[in-house]
Protein backbone atom coordinates (compact mmCIF):
# COMPACT_ATOMS: atom_id res chain seq x y z
CA UNK A 1 0.00 0.00 0.00
CA UNK A 2 1.25 3.52 -0.81
CA UNK A 3 1.59 6.65 1.43
CA UNK A 4 1.77 9.85 -0.16
CA UNK A 5 1.78 12.78 1.91
CA UNK A 6 1.98 16.33 -0.28
CA UNK A 7 2.71 19.56 2.35
CA UNK A 8 1.21 18.12 5.43
CA UNK A 9 0.17 20.44 8.14
CA UNK A 10 -0.85 20.14 11.43
CA UNK A 11 -1.76 22.31 14.09
CA UNK A 12 -4.25 21.78 16.95
CA UNK A 13 -6.77 23.63 18.30
CA UNK A 14 -4.34 25.29 21.14
CA UNK A 15 -2.39 26.99 18.49
CA UNK A 16 0.22 24.04 18.80
CA UNK A 17 2.03 23.39 15.26
CA UNK A 18 2.21 19.59 15.41
CA UNK A 19 3.19 18.79 11.28
CA UNK A 20 4.40 21.41 8.97
CA UNK A 21 4.81 21.05 5.34
CA UNK A 22 5.61 17.32 5.36
CA UNK A 23 5.76 15.78 1.83
CA UNK A 24 7.23 12.28 1.31
CA UNK A 25 6.57 9.27 -1.01
CA UNK A 26 6.89 5.64 0.43
CA UNK A 27 5.98 3.14 -2.27
CA UNK A 28 4.07 -0.15 -2.08
CA UNK A 29 5.96 -3.07 0.07
CA UNK A 30 8.78 -0.29 1.40
CA UNK A 31 10.14 -0.18 4.76
CA UNK A 32 10.88 3.23 6.93
CA UNK A 33 11.74 4.85 10.52
CA UNK A 34 10.23 7.19 11.04
CA UNK A 35 12.53 9.05 14.01
CA UNK A 36 12.94 12.29 16.00
CA UNK A 37 13.38 13.97 19.50
CA UNK A 38 9.64 13.90 21.54
CA UNK A 39 7.30 16.29 20.13
CA UNK A 40 8.74 16.34 16.98
CA UNK A 41 5.86 15.00 15.20
CA UNK A 42 5.79 10.96 14.98
CA UNK A 43 3.35 9.86 16.63
CA UNK A 44 0.89 12.75 15.01
CA UNK A 45 1.85 11.47 11.77
CA UNK A 46 0.90 7.86 12.53
CA UNK A 47 -2.45 9.36 13.39
CA UNK A 48 -2.91 11.47 10.59
CA UNK A 49 -2.70 8.03 8.75
CA UNK A 50 -5.29 6.29 11.09
CA UNK A 51 -7.27 8.64 10.46
CA UNK A 52 -7.32 9.41 14.07
CA UNK A 53 -6.43 12.97 13.47
CA UNK A 54 -7.21 15.06 10.00
CA UNK A 55 -4.48 16.79 8.48
CA UNK A 56 -5.10 21.20 8.93
CA UNK A 57 -3.27 21.41 5.54
CA UNK A 58 -2.14 19.59 2.45
CA UNK A 59 -3.14 16.20 1.25
CA UNK A 60 -2.96 12.83 2.24
CA UNK A 61 -3.41 9.97 0.00
CA UNK A 62 -3.22 6.17 1.16
CA UNK A 63 -4.12 3.62 -1.12
CA UNK A 64 -4.97 5.55 -4.05
CA UNK A 65 -6.96 7.64 -1.79
CA UNK A 66 -7.19 11.17 -0.54
CA UNK A 67 -7.99 11.00 3.02
CA UNK A 68 -9.93 14.05 3.27
CA UNK A 69 -12.41 12.77 0.85
CA UNK A 70 -13.49 9.82 2.80
CA UNK A 71 -16.33 10.86 5.56
CA UNK A 72 -16.35 9.84 8.91
CA UNK A 73 -18.54 6.79 7.92
CA UNK A 74 -15.49 5.10 6.29
CA UNK A 75 -13.38 5.20 9.04
CA UNK A 76 -13.42 1.85 10.62
CA UNK A 77 -13.44 0.40 7.01
CA UNK A 78 -9.86 2.26 6.30
CA UNK A 79 -8.54 1.20 9.71
CA UNK A 80 -9.22 -2.28 8.90
CA UNK A 81 -6.67 -2.00 6.13
CA UNK A 82 -3.90 -0.69 8.28
CA UNK A 83 -2.44 -2.43 11.01
CA UNK A 84 -1.14 -0.87 14.12
CA UNK A 85 1.10 -1.56 16.83
CA UNK A 86 1.39 0.73 19.98
CA UNK A 87 4.03 1.57 22.02
CA UNK A 88 1.52 0.73 25.07
CA UNK A 89 0.36 -2.53 23.00
CA UNK A 90 -3.19 -1.52 23.72
CA UNK A 91 -3.80 -4.99 24.92
CA UNK A 92 -7.39 -6.14 26.58
CA UNK A 93 -6.55 -7.73 29.95
CA UNK A 94 -10.45 -9.30 30.50
CA UNK A 95 -9.66 -11.68 27.87
CA UNK A 96 -6.85 -13.85 26.52
CA UNK A 97 -4.47 -13.65 24.03
CA UNK A 98 -6.73 -15.35 21.35
CA UNK A 99 -9.40 -12.93 21.78
CA UNK A 100 -7.30 -10.04 21.93
CA UNK A 101 -5.81 -10.90 18.30
CA UNK A 102 -9.15 -11.85 17.49
CA UNK A 103 -10.53 -8.47 18.02
CA UNK A 104 -9.68 -7.37 14.53
CA UNK A 105 -11.51 -9.74 12.48
CA UNK A 106 -14.46 -10.05 14.99
CA UNK A 107 -15.25 -5.96 14.94
CA UNK A 108 -15.65 -7.00 10.64
CA UNK A 109 -18.05 -9.53 11.49
CA UNK A 110 -15.68 -12.59 9.99
CA UNK A 111 -16.66 -16.18 10.39
CA UNK A 112 -15.79 -17.47 13.65
CA UNK A 113 -14.38 -20.84 11.62
CA UNK A 114 -12.06 -17.79 9.35
CA UNK A 115 -10.78 -16.22 12.82
CA UNK A 116 -9.39 -19.07 14.39
CA UNK A 117 -7.49 -20.08 11.46
CA UNK A 118 -6.44 -16.51 11.23
CA UNK A 119 -5.64 -16.03 14.84
CA UNK A 120 -3.40 -19.23 14.78
CA UNK A 121 -1.67 -18.22 12.03
CA UNK A 122 -0.80 -14.61 13.02
CA UNK A 123 -0.11 -16.16 16.57
CA UNK A 124 2.77 -18.46 15.32
CA UNK A 125 4.16 -15.93 13.20
CA UNK A 126 4.99 -13.66 16.06
CA UNK A 127 6.21 -17.12 17.64
CA UNK A 128 3.54 -17.58 20.53
CA UNK A 129 1.09 -19.94 19.64
CA UNK A 130 1.40 -21.97 22.88
CA UNK A 131 -0.14 -19.26 24.66
CA UNK A 132 -3.20 -18.46 22.86
CA UNK A 133 -5.54 -19.39 26.41
CA UNK A 134 -3.49 -17.11 28.79
CA UNK A 135 -4.43 -13.63 30.15
CA UNK A 136 -2.21 -11.26 28.14
CA UNK A 137 -1.48 -10.23 31.56
CA UNK A 138 0.70 -13.33 32.46
CA UNK A 139 3.27 -12.57 29.90
CA UNK A 140 5.99 -10.65 29.69
CA UNK A 141 6.73 -7.50 27.98
CA UNK A 142 8.61 -8.37 25.05
CA UNK A 143 5.35 -11.20 24.26
CA UNK A 144 2.99 -8.58 24.93
CA UNK A 145 4.34 -6.17 22.73
CA UNK A 146 4.11 -9.50 20.33
CA UNK A 147 0.80 -10.11 20.92
CA UNK A 148 0.61 -6.46 19.97
CA UNK A 149 1.94 -7.39 16.49
CA UNK A 150 -0.24 -10.65 15.46
CA UNK A 151 -3.37 -8.58 16.58
CA UNK A 152 -2.08 -5.97 13.85
CA UNK A 153 -1.33 -8.58 11.32
CA UNK A 154 -3.96 -10.90 11.81
CA UNK A 155 -6.53 -9.77 9.11
CA UNK A 156 -3.11 -9.52 6.75
CA UNK A 157 -3.25 -5.70 6.31
CA UNK A 158 -1.21 -4.36 3.25
CA UNK A 159 -0.06 -1.44 5.31
CA UNK A 160 1.38 -1.92 9.32
CA UNK A 161 2.56 0.96 11.49
CA UNK A 162 4.42 1.34 14.51
CA UNK A 163 4.85 3.57 17.43
CA UNK A 164 7.55 3.23 19.71
CA UNK A 165 7.41 -0.49 19.46
CA UNK A 166 10.53 -1.72 21.50
CA UNK A 167 10.24 1.36 23.77
CA UNK A 168 9.96 -0.49 26.79
CA UNK A 169 12.59 -3.49 25.31
CA UNK A 170 15.85 -4.33 25.84
CA UNK A 171 18.12 -4.34 23.28
CA UNK A 172 18.08 -7.91 22.06
CA UNK A 173 14.14 -8.12 22.33
CA UNK A 174 14.20 -4.67 20.47
CA UNK A 175 15.70 -6.61 17.73
CA UNK A 176 13.40 -9.38 17.61
CA UNK A 177 10.44 -7.31 17.32
CA UNK A 178 11.94 -5.74 14.86
CA UNK A 179 13.41 -8.31 12.47
CA UNK A 180 9.64 -9.32 12.94
CA UNK A 181 8.43 -6.41 10.99
CA UNK A 182 11.18 -7.05 8.35
CA UNK A 183 10.07 -10.32 7.79
CA UNK A 184 6.51 -8.73 7.03
CA UNK A 185 7.80 -6.46 4.94
CA UNK A 186 9.53 -9.22 3.02
CA UNK A 187 6.27 -10.30 1.77
CA UNK A 188 5.10 -7.20 0.64
CA UNK A 189 3.50 -5.38 3.29
CA UNK A 190 4.84 -1.39 3.80
CA UNK A 191 6.27 -0.65 7.02
CA UNK A 192 6.36 2.69 8.65
CA UNK A 193 7.92 2.35 12.12
CA UNK A 194 8.57 5.59 14.56
CA UNK A 195 11.37 5.02 16.85
CA UNK A 196 13.87 6.78 18.43
CA UNK A 197 15.97 3.97 18.98
CA UNK A 198 18.72 4.98 16.85
CA UNK A 199 21.61 2.48 17.00
CA UNK A 200 18.90 -0.03 16.50
CA UNK A 201 17.88 1.73 13.01
CA UNK A 202 20.84 2.04 12.29
CA UNK A 203 21.64 -1.75 11.96
CA UNK A 204 18.31 -1.86 9.90
CA UNK A 205 19.45 -0.14 6.47
CA UNK A 206 16.22 1.39 5.76
CA UNK A 207 15.03 4.41 4.95
CA UNK A 208 15.08 6.99 7.78
CA UNK A 209 12.40 9.76 7.37
CA UNK A 210 13.71 12.35 10.39
CA UNK A 211 11.05 14.76 11.67
CA UNK A 212 12.18 18.09 13.77
CA UNK A 213 10.00 20.66 15.16
CA UNK A 214 7.08 19.10 12.66
CA UNK A 215 9.32 19.09 9.47
CA UNK A 216 11.24 16.80 7.86
CA UNK A 217 14.81 17.83 8.33
CA UNK A 218 15.77 14.40 6.15
CA UNK A 219 14.78 11.43 4.34
CA UNK A 220 17.28 8.90 3.07
CA UNK A 221 19.32 6.31 4.17
CA UNK A 222 20.60 6.36 8.24
CA UNK A 223 24.54 8.03 8.12
CA UNK B 1 4.07 28.91 -9.64
CA UNK B 2 4.57 25.94 -12.09
CA UNK B 3 2.84 23.80 -9.59
CA UNK B 4 -0.53 25.60 -9.66
CA UNK B 5 -1.89 24.09 -12.58
CA UNK B 6 -1.30 20.74 -11.42
CA UNK B 7 -3.72 19.86 -8.27
CA UNK B 8 -6.60 20.52 -10.35
CA UNK B 9 -5.74 17.46 -12.28
CA UNK B 10 -4.51 15.85 -9.89
CA UNK B 11 -7.51 16.32 -7.72
CA UNK B 12 -10.07 14.97 -10.96
CA UNK B 13 -7.87 11.63 -10.94
CA UNK B 14 -7.66 10.80 -6.98
CA UNK B 15 -11.27 11.43 -7.05
CA UNK B 16 -12.30 9.50 -9.66
CA UNK B 17 -9.87 6.69 -7.89
CA UNK B 18 -11.97 7.45 -4.97
CA UNK B 19 -15.15 6.61 -5.77
CA UNK B 20 -14.08 3.03 -7.54
CA UNK B 21 -12.45 2.63 -3.55
CA UNK B 22 -15.12 3.76 -1.69
CA UNK B 23 -17.43 0.53 -3.49
CA UNK B 24 -14.45 -1.72 -2.21
CA UNK B 25 -13.96 -0.08 1.20
CA UNK B 26 -17.60 -1.00 2.17
CA UNK B 27 -17.70 -4.79 2.61
CA UNK B 28 -20.95 -6.41 0.88
CA UNK B 29 -23.13 -6.93 3.47
CA UNK B 30 -22.97 -10.13 4.93
CA UNK B 31 -26.79 -11.07 6.57
CA UNK B 32 -25.42 -14.43 8.09
CA UNK B 33 -22.68 -12.57 9.99
CA UNK B 34 -24.94 -9.60 10.87
CA UNK B 35 -27.62 -11.98 12.93
CA UNK B 36 -24.57 -13.89 14.60
CA UNK B 37 -22.79 -10.88 15.72
CA UNK B 38 -26.43 -9.88 17.27
CA UNK B 39 -26.97 -13.05 18.24
CA UNK B 40 -23.52 -12.71 20.22
CA UNK B 41 -23.81 -9.89 21.46
CA UNK B 42 -26.94 -10.06 22.87
CA UNK B 43 -26.19 -13.08 25.40
CA UNK B 44 -22.82 -11.30 26.21
CA UNK B 45 -24.66 -8.52 27.45
CA UNK B 46 -26.74 -10.86 29.22
CA UNK B 47 -23.73 -12.71 30.62
CA UNK B 48 -22.32 -9.32 31.40
CA UNK B 49 -24.96 -8.64 33.88
CA UNK B 50 -24.88 -11.61 35.61
CA UNK B 51 -21.37 -11.55 35.93
CA UNK B 52 -22.12 -8.61 38.28
CA UNK B 53 -25.31 -9.70 40.01
CA UNK B 54 -25.50 -7.13 42.83
CA UNK B 55 -25.42 -4.16 40.84
CA UNK B 56 -27.72 -5.09 38.07
CA UNK B 57 -29.87 -6.79 40.83
CA UNK B 58 -30.15 -3.35 42.06
CA UNK B 59 -30.80 -1.60 38.62
CA UNK B 60 -33.37 -3.95 37.66
CA UNK B 61 -35.35 -3.73 41.50
CA UNK B 62 -35.04 0.18 41.36
CA UNK B 63 -36.76 -0.10 37.32
CA UNK B 64 -39.40 -2.14 38.83
CA UNK B 65 -39.99 -0.52 42.05
CA UNK B 66 -40.21 2.98 39.80
CA UNK B 67 -42.53 0.87 36.86
CA UNK B 68 -45.10 -0.59 39.62
CA UNK B 69 -45.79 2.44 41.67
CA UNK B 70 -47.63 4.18 38.76
CA UNK B 71 -49.16 0.75 37.56
CA UNK B 72 -50.28 -0.11 41.06
CA UNK B 73 -52.03 3.41 41.97
CA UNK B 74 -53.34 3.12 37.94
CA UNK B 75 -55.03 0.02 38.97
CA UNK B 76 -56.37 1.07 42.04
CA UNK B 77 -57.72 4.18 40.58
CA UNK B 78 -59.80 1.71 37.65
CA UNK B 79 -61.23 -0.35 40.72
CA UNK B 80 -62.37 2.75 42.90
CA UNK B 81 -64.10 3.78 39.10
CA UNK B 82 -65.87 0.03 38.25
CA UNK B 83 -67.10 0.31 41.82
CA UNK B 84 -69.02 3.15 41.38
CA UNK B 85 -70.48 1.76 37.99
CA UNK B 86 -71.53 -1.60 40.27
CA UNK B 87 -72.76 -0.39 42.55
CA UNK B 88 -76.65 -0.98 42.07
CA UNK B 89 -77.89 1.65 43.41
CA UNK B 90 -81.09 3.37 41.81
CA UNK B 91 -80.52 7.28 41.80
CA UNK B 92 -83.80 9.24 43.54
CA UNK B 93 -84.80 12.49 42.50
CA UNK B 94 -86.80 14.03 45.18
CA UNK B 95 -89.33 16.81 44.47
CA UNK B 96 -90.75 18.83 46.71
CA UNK B 97 -93.89 20.67 45.64
CA UNK B 98 -95.29 23.62 46.71
CA UNK B 99 -97.38 23.50 50.11
CA UNK B 100 -100.94 24.60 48.72
CA UNK B 101 -100.84 22.45 46.23
CA UNK B 102 -103.98 20.52 45.74
CA UNK B 103 -103.44 16.97 45.93
CA UNK B 104 -105.27 16.14 42.30
CA UNK B 105 -103.06 18.41 40.85
CA UNK B 106 -100.05 16.49 42.72
CA UNK B 107 -101.65 13.41 41.61
CA UNK B 108 -101.78 13.95 38.11
CA UNK B 109 -98.38 15.83 37.70
CA UNK B 110 -97.32 11.88 39.83
CA UNK B 111 -99.23 10.14 36.23
CA UNK B 112 -97.83 12.59 33.84
CA UNK B 113 -93.96 11.87 35.35
CA UNK B 114 -94.54 8.26 34.84
CA UNK B 115 -95.28 8.02 31.49
CA UNK B 116 -91.84 9.52 30.64
CA UNK B 117 -89.15 7.19 28.98
CA UNK B 118 -86.49 8.31 30.94
CA UNK B 119 -88.71 7.98 34.21
CA UNK B 120 -88.83 4.48 35.64
CA UNK B 121 -91.38 4.88 38.44
CA UNK B 122 -92.49 7.97 40.65
CA UNK B 123 -93.60 6.88 44.11
CA UNK B 124 -96.43 9.58 45.57
CA UNK B 125 -96.21 10.49 49.21
CA UNK B 126 -98.67 12.32 50.46
CA UNK B 127 -98.56 14.71 53.47
CA UNK B 128 -99.82 12.11 56.16
CA UNK B 129 -97.21 9.90 54.59
CA UNK B 130 -94.68 11.85 54.95
CA UNK B 131 -94.93 13.13 58.19
CA UNK B 132 -96.00 9.28 59.48
CA UNK B 133 -91.82 8.49 58.22
CA UNK B 134 -90.84 11.67 60.14
CA UNK B 135 -92.24 10.70 63.16
CA UNK B 136 -91.10 6.72 62.99
CA UNK B 137 -87.32 7.78 61.52
CA UNK B 138 -87.16 11.20 64.02
CA UNK B 139 -88.27 9.78 67.28
CA UNK B 140 -90.20 13.43 67.67
CA UNK B 141 -93.87 12.08 67.76
CA UNK B 142 -94.87 14.20 70.81
CA UNK B 143 -93.38 17.56 69.49
CA UNK B 144 -94.68 16.79 66.66
CA UNK B 145 -97.94 15.92 67.47
CA UNK B 146 -98.23 19.47 69.15
CA UNK B 147 -98.30 21.01 65.96
CA UNK B 148 -101.87 22.57 64.87
CA UNK B 149 -101.38 21.16 60.98
CA UNK B 150 -99.00 19.09 58.99
CA UNK B 151 -96.38 21.19 57.75
CA UNK B 152 -94.78 18.63 55.08
CA UNK B 153 -95.44 19.02 51.64
CA UNK B 154 -95.94 15.93 49.22
CA UNK B 155 -93.23 14.86 48.01
CA UNK B 156 -92.37 12.82 44.54
CA UNK B 157 -89.93 10.56 44.25
CA UNK B 158 -88.87 10.11 40.60
CA UNK B 159 -87.01 7.39 39.82
CA UNK B 160 -84.95 7.21 36.87
CA UNK B 161 -84.78 4.63 34.66
CA UNK B 162 -80.43 4.48 34.77
CA UNK B 163 -78.46 3.90 37.68
CA UNK B 164 -76.54 6.24 39.48
CA UNK B 165 -72.88 6.33 38.65
CA UNK B 166 -70.14 9.02 37.62
CA UNK B 167 -70.89 8.46 34.07
CA UNK B 168 -74.37 8.91 34.28
CA UNK B 169 -74.11 11.84 36.83
CA UNK B 170 -74.67 14.78 34.33
CA UNK B 171 -77.46 13.47 32.39
CA UNK B 172 -79.35 12.80 35.71
CA UNK B 173 -78.10 16.27 36.51
CA UNK B 174 -79.86 17.63 33.71
CA UNK B 175 -83.51 15.56 34.45
CA UNK B 176 -83.28 17.11 37.56
CA UNK B 177 -83.05 20.84 36.30
CA UNK B 178 -86.15 19.95 33.90
CA UNK B 179 -87.94 19.17 36.66
CA UNK B 180 -87.26 21.42 39.08
CA UNK B 181 -88.44 24.27 36.21
CA UNK B 182 -92.26 22.75 36.47
CA UNK B 183 -94.44 24.64 38.14
CA UNK B 184 -95.92 22.86 40.85
CA UNK B 185 -92.56 22.18 42.42
CA UNK B 186 -90.96 24.26 44.87
CA UNK B 187 -87.81 22.21 44.95
CA UNK B 188 -85.69 19.36 43.18
CA UNK B 189 -83.19 17.15 44.98
CA UNK B 190 -80.71 14.84 43.45
CA UNK B 191 -79.43 12.58 45.98
CA UNK B 192 -75.83 12.67 44.69
CA UNK B 193 -73.59 15.42 46.28
CA UNK B 194 -71.41 12.36 47.22
CA UNK B 195 -70.92 11.34 43.54
CA UNK B 196 -70.49 14.67 42.29
CA UNK B 197 -67.57 14.56 45.16
CA UNK B 198 -66.44 11.17 44.18
CA UNK B 199 -66.19 12.20 40.73
CA UNK B 200 -63.47 15.11 40.96
CA UNK B 201 -61.54 13.01 43.02
CA UNK B 202 -61.65 10.58 40.93
CA UNK B 203 -59.91 13.22 38.35
CA UNK B 204 -57.79 14.27 40.37
CA UNK B 205 -56.53 11.29 41.30
CA UNK B 206 -56.26 9.96 37.20
CA UNK B 207 -54.53 13.44 36.86
CA UNK B 208 -52.24 12.44 39.82
CA UNK B 209 -51.66 9.34 38.35
CA UNK B 210 -50.57 10.33 34.84
CA UNK B 211 -48.20 13.15 36.36
CA UNK B 212 -46.43 10.82 38.60
CA UNK B 213 -45.98 7.98 35.57
CA UNK B 214 -44.53 10.65 33.46
CA UNK B 215 -41.95 11.47 36.38
CA UNK B 216 -41.34 7.81 37.54
CA UNK B 217 -40.71 6.77 33.38
CA UNK B 218 -38.50 9.43 33.23
CA UNK B 219 -36.66 8.46 36.43
CA UNK B 220 -36.40 4.50 34.57
CA UNK B 221 -35.21 6.04 31.55
CA UNK B 222 -32.54 8.43 33.33
CA UNK B 223 -31.30 5.45 35.75
CA UNK B 224 -30.73 2.70 32.60
CA UNK B 225 -28.97 5.89 30.85
CA UNK B 226 -26.91 6.30 33.91
CA UNK B 227 -26.21 2.85 33.71
CA UNK B 228 -25.23 2.73 30.63
CA UNK B 229 -22.92 5.21 30.69
CA UNK B 230 -21.06 3.94 34.08
CA UNK B 231 -20.75 0.74 31.77
CA UNK B 232 -18.80 2.47 28.75
CA UNK B 233 -17.07 4.24 31.28
CA UNK B 234 -16.22 1.16 32.57
CA UNK B 235 -14.78 -1.02 29.29
CA UNK B 236 -13.43 2.80 28.12
CA UNK B 237 -10.17 1.08 26.88
CA UNK B 238 -11.98 -1.10 25.38
CA UNK B 239 -14.07 0.91 23.03
CA UNK B 240 -10.82 2.93 22.16
CA UNK B 241 -9.23 -0.33 20.72
CA UNK B 242 -11.88 -1.76 19.53
CA UNK B 243 -12.33 2.13 17.57
CA UNK B 244 -8.91 1.38 16.43
CA UNK B 245 -9.03 -1.66 15.08
CA UNK B 246 -12.06 -0.96 12.59
CA UNK B 247 -14.79 -1.27 14.80
CA UNK B 248 -17.63 0.68 13.71
CA UNK B 249 -19.79 3.03 15.66
CA UNK B 250 -22.99 0.93 15.55
CA UNK B 251 -20.68 -2.26 16.42
CA UNK B 252 -19.38 -0.37 19.93
CA UNK B 253 -23.04 0.84 20.38
CA UNK B 254 -24.75 -2.93 20.09
CA UNK B 255 -23.34 -4.41 23.48
CA UNK B 256 -24.21 -1.30 25.38
CA UNK B 257 -27.68 -1.15 23.86
CA UNK B 258 -28.64 -4.64 24.48
CA UNK B 259 -27.67 -4.00 28.05
CA UNK B 260 -30.38 -1.76 28.44
CA UNK B 261 -32.72 -3.89 26.73
CA UNK B 262 -31.85 -6.39 29.45
CA UNK B 263 -32.70 -3.88 32.18
CA UNK B 264 -35.78 -3.30 30.74
CA UNK B 265 -36.93 -7.01 30.12
CA UNK B 266 -35.65 -8.07 33.26
CA UNK B 267 -37.00 -4.83 35.41
CA UNK B 268 -40.83 -5.57 33.62
CA UNK B 269 -40.58 -9.37 34.21
CA UNK B 270 -39.84 -8.88 37.82
CA UNK B 271 -42.70 -6.65 38.37
CA UNK B 272 -44.83 -8.65 37.20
Amino acid sequence: MEIEFQRVGKKYETGQEALSQVSFHLQQGEMAFLTGHSGAGKSTLLKLIMMIERQSHGKIIIDGEDLLSLSRKYIPFHRRKVGVVFQNHQLLFDRSVFHNVALPLQVSGADPQHVAKRVRAALDKVGLLGKEKYNPMALSGGEQQRIGIARAVVNKPQLLLADEPTGNLDPRLSAEIMNLFQEFNRVGVTVLVASHDLSLIARMHHRVLTLNQGRIVNDGGFS
Amino acid sequence: MSQKPEPRGATRQTLSGTTSNKTRLSQPFNFTSYLRDHQSTLLESLMRLVQDPLASIMTVMVIAIALSLPGGLYVGLKNVQSITDQWDNQSVISLYLFADLEDTKALALSHQLSSRSDVLNVMYISKEEGMRYFEQSSGYEQILSALPENPLPIVLQVIPTYDVSVETLSSLEALRTELASAPEVEYAELDAQWLHRLASVLSFGQRFVYALSALLIGAVLLIVGNTIRMAVERRRDEVLVMKLVGATDFYIRRPFLYMGFWFGILGGYWLV
